[in-house]
């Protein structure tokens, strides 16, 4: 079971990142990835709306596989930047890991 | 696929004690411009941010990472500041052999025939040109690569430099758009085709131009290498996926799943050699992973020079 925290999306602010909630999971941005099967970057921005910390923290590898082509960004309808979501979730996980708080942003 | 965290932290590692992110000493890696004639001054600093100089090390390092994927020896890499001395330092310098740096060295002489041919007043100096951090940005050490980037600038700034003259794209994208916002610092940046200014007709000939991510989609500048081409007249034959929409290579998957980088890159290669024409790239990583994949590739700036 993994627990959720409804100000994450908040949190990731701090990280670059002030669009998450625009997503609205019509899935766009997995279609037109060229990491077509892995459903990706989709999932991974629900788990960041829903706050599932634990989730992303325990799959964050997978976070890495984007090559940051930008393609979803670009044909996103809810211009909510999955390209750059993606890489401010690097950014958290990258300060979970060394234990700082923030980066500057 | 390996430890994302072991790949970042040796990066950022090397990036803070040698300013790039092979952690050997950058003069080992940027030395195209010893013999060759080039004024100290001028009007516009030639900045290549060492990425064309950097493919035939990275191409070396990448092969043994897909040798070892997949297999135990992928969690030894975060020892790599000790153990597999053929990836770091001096060791990875010995790597390269010299047919390869002399050909994306090659690539180089050709960018700077090309900007003595339009008559575009540039200098070089090896000390300011330095790498640019792009690869901290993208793996998302934000910290690591504003630091870096700070020290790129003060370099630059205490030499008055205005204006810069860049030559891939990852380079011009970082000192473009992310320096502004990043170090608060901005640059006259332009990549050396939107100063080409020639013409000729050396024979009709036709191309397939592999636009890369970055010009093609964040900074919408595929038509400028178009227009170059057009003015020497060569054509650009239309290829699925260009301009905006354009498909990656699948190269900055390459340190950390070798393998996913190949599968990309496999897709990208049928689209461009549907068309039947020779490819040209205008990334030196586009460049590597494309040839990696298995074919010929021709750089944008030597093919100006000859057609010009």
């Amino acid at each position: 079971m993994a627990t959720v925290d409804l100000e994450f999306a908040e949190q990731l602010e701090h990280f670059g990142v002030d669009t998450a909630s625009e997503c609205f999971n019509c899935g766009t941005c997995a279609a037109i990835c060229p990491l077509i099967y892995e459903h990706f970057p989709r999932k991974i921005i629900r788990y960041a709306q829903l706050g599932a910390k634990d989730v992303i923290l325990r799959e964050a590898d997978e976070l890495w596989r984007c090559l940051h082509c930008g393609l979803c960004t670009y044909t996103c309808p809810r211009e909510a930047n999955p390209g750059e979501l993606i890489l401010g979730l690097r950014r958290y996980v990258i300060a979970n890991w060394r234990g700082t708080a923030h980066v500057q942003t | 696929m390996y430890k994302p965290k072991d790949i970042i932290e040796l990066i950022a590692d090397n990036v803070k004690k040698t300013g790039n992110p092979f952690g050997a000493p950058s003069k080992v890696i940027n030395g195209w411009w010893k013999n060759i004639p080039l004024p100290r001054e001028g009007d516009g600093l030639l900045f290549t941010g060492l990425m064309y100089q950097s493919v035939p090390f990275i191409e070396k390092t990448t092969t043994y990472l897909e040798r070892y994927e997949d297999t135990a020896l992928v969690n030894y890499v975060k020892y790599g500041r000790f153990v597999p001395k053929f990836l770091v330092g001096w060791g990875f310098a010995l790597l390269a052999s010299s047919e390869e740096k002399n050909k994306f060295n090659g690539m180089l002489h050709s960018i700077v025939e090309v900007l003595k041919k339009s008559k575009v007043d540039f200098y070089y100096r090896p000390e300011l040109d330095n790498y640019s951090g792009i690869l901290l940005y993208d793996l998302g050490d934000v910290d690591g690569f504003i630091k870096h980037a700070r020290s790129v600038v003060s370099k630059l700034k205490e030499k008055g430099v205005k204006k810069l003259i860049t030559v891939d794209p990852h380079t011009t994208y970082a000192l473009k758009i992310l320096y502004p916002k990043y170090t608060g610092e901005t640059f006259e940046v332009k990549t050396y085709f939107e100063l080409v200014n020639l013409n000729g007709s050396n024979g009709t000939k036709q191309v397939t131009l592999h636009d890369p991510c970055i010009y093609g989609r964040y900074l919408e500048m595929s038509d400028v290498p178009k227009k170059v081409l057009e003015n020497l007249g060569i054509e650009c034959v239309a290829v699925r996926n260009s301009g905006p929409f354009t498909n990656c290579c699948g190269g900055p998957a390459e340190s950390v799943s070798p393998k996913l980088s190949r599968e990309l890159v496999d897709r990208r290669i049928e689209e461009l050699q549907s068309t039947g024409a020779p490819v040209v790239a205008m990334c030196p990583i586009c460049m590597a992973n494309l040839t990696k994949g298995g074919v010929e590739v021709e750089d944008l700036s030597t093919l100006i020079n000859h057609c010009s």
